[in-house]
C-alpha cells in the first residue's frame, strides 16, 4: 500500500483516483491495520462479504481493473503489483505495469493499452454455474463464521473451494480463518509448492510500454 | 414426582422434535441480507424452503401479484399448471416455496441444514449482464472510518480498482 501512495500521489491530479478494495472476512479488525500504516490518500475500502471478487469474478489478489470516465471497463482482471516485493512468486516486473497505467492516465482512450470491446469480451467470459455455485457457498460460509459458528463454515468454504475455477481468494481466505493443516489439511506454503513452477497469477498480455520504466 | 418426570420428558422430547423436523430459527440470504423467519414451516416433509408471503417480500423484496413474481419492474411468471410448487395454503396464511423459484430462475442456492440457513446466489444472467455494456459493476463499501463509498461516485475520473487482502 506505500508503494500505491507514491503512484498515486503521482497522477492524482490527472483526474485519476485509486479505488482498493480489502478482500478480508475480518473486516476492519484484518485490513485496518494496513491502512493506517499505510495512511493512502485514495480511497481504501473494506469489503467483509468479498464483494468485489464475485462481482467483477476475480480469484486472487491484487487485482486490478480499469475504469474510464464513462464508467466502462477498459483493462480488465490483472495482476497488479507496485512493486516487485512478491516477485519470487509472482514472476512479474511491476514495472512495465505502473507504466502503462501512466500511459492510459495521459493518453485516455488512445492509449496502446486500452483494450477493444471485443478483447474485453474474449478476457471477461460468462462466470459458469460452478462459479456462481462457489460464490454462494462461500457467502453462506462467511456468514455462518461471522455469525459465530466458525466449525460449521468450514464445510461450505469447502465446497466453494472445490468448485472452479480455481480461487486462490476463497481458499486463502478461508485457511486464514482456522488452523488450515488441521481443518482443511493443506496450506498456503503447501499449495504454492504443488504449483511446481507453473505460474500462480495468470500471465498478463500486455504491449511492451513505448516508455520503458525508469 | 413421577408426574413431574414425565411431564419434563415430554417437555424434552418436544423440543428435540421441534430440533428434527427443522423448526428451529431459519435464515434466508438473499441479495447478500441476511432475514431471520419466525414462522415455523407447517410443510415438515418438503425439503425446500417454504415461507409466509410475508416473510417471502420482507427477505427477498419480490411479492407475489397475479402476473407473477415481481419486484419493482421485473416479473417472473410462474408456470400455471405447476402452481402448487410454489404456492401452498394452510388455514389462511398463504405460503411459497423460495427453493422452487429458485430454480425456476436459475439461481443457485446453498444450504446448511443443521444451522437451517439458505443462501440465494446470483442469477446467472444479473451476473454476466455487464458484459453486454463493460459498464463496471458498482458497489457500495464502508472506509477505514465506515464512511460509505460507491464506485460510481468516481464517474468523471479514470479509475483503478485494486484489491488486496491481509492474509
Amino acid at each position: 500500500m506505500p508503494g500505491w501512495q507514491i503512484f498515486y500521489h503521482e497522477l492524482k491530479d490527472k483526474n485519476f483516483e485509486i479505488v482498493s478494495v480489502a478482500q478480508d472476512t475480518g473486516g476492519v479488525k484484518d485490513a485496518g491495520p494496513w491502512i493506517d500504516k499505510a495512511n493512502p490518500e485514495y480511497i481504501a475500502l473494506i469489503d467483509e462479504q468479498h464483494l468485489v471478487t464475485k462481482l467483477y469474478s476475480m480469484v486472487n489478489v491484487p487485482t486490478a481493473v480499469w475504469i474510464n470516465e464513462q464508467g466502462k471497463i477498459v483493462r480488465a482482471n490483472e495482476v497488479a503489483f507496485v512493486d516487485d516485493r512478491f516477485k519470487s512468486y509472482s514472476h512479474l516486473d511491476s514495472g512495465p505495469y505502473l507504466e502503462a497505467i501512466r500511459d492510459w492516465v495521459a493518453k485516455g482512450a488512445r492509449s496502446s493499452f486500452i483494450l477493444s470491446e471485443d478483447e474485453l469480451k474474449k478476457r471477461l467470459t460468462p462466470v459458469s454455474p460452478d462459479r456462481l455455485m462457489a460464490d454462494t457457498e462461500f457467502s453462506l460460509a462467511e456468514y455462518l463464521y461471522h455469525a459465530g459458528h466458525g466449525t460449521e463454515a468450514i464445510s461450505h468454504f469447502k465446497g466453494a473451494q472445490r468448485l472452479p475455477p480455481d480461487n486462490w481468494n476463497y481458499k486463502r481466505q478461508a485457511w486464514l480463518l482456522s488452523d488450515a493443516d488441521r481443518d482443511y489439511g493443506t496450506n498456503f506454503t503447501k499449495e504454492v509448492q504443488k504449483l511446481n513452477g507453473k505460474p500462480y497469477y495468470a500471465p498478463r498480455q500486455m504491449p511492451e510500454p513505448a516508455n520503458k520504466p525508469n | 414426582m413421577r408426574t413431574l418426570f414425565r411431564c419434563l420428558g415430554l417437555i424434552f422430547l418436544c423440543s428435540m422434535a421441534n430440533e428434527s423436523t427443522g423448526q428451529v430459527r431459519r435464515v434466508v440470504i438473499y441479495d447478500d441480507a441476511a432475514t431471520e423467519l419466525h414462522t415455523p414451516s407447517p410443510f415438515t416433509q418438503s425439503k425446500d424452503l417454504w415461507m409466509t408471503l410475508a416473510e417471502f417480500t420482507r427477505a427477498t423484496g419480490f411479492v407475489v401479484k397475479p402476473q407473477g413474481v415481481c419486484r419493482s419492474e421485473l416479473c417472473f411468471p410462474l408456470p400455471k399448471q405447476r402452481e402448487a410448487d410454489f404456492l401452498g395454503q394452510r388455514g389462511k396464511v398463504t405460503w411459497f416455496n423460495l427453493s422452487e423459484f429458485a430454480r425456476l430462475v436459475k439461481q443457485p442456492v446453498a444450504h446448511d441444514q443443521k444451522l437451517a440457513t439458505w443462501c440465494f446466489g446470483p442469477r446467472q444472467d444479473v451476473q454476466n449482464g455487464y458484459l453486454a455494456t463493460l459498464d463496471a459493476p458498482n458497489f457500495t463499501l464502508p472506509d477505514r472510518s465506515g464512511k460509505p463509498h460507491s464506485l460510481w461516485d468516481f464517474r468523471g475520473k479514470k479509475v483503478l480498482l485494486i484489491t488486496w487482502a491481509s492474509w
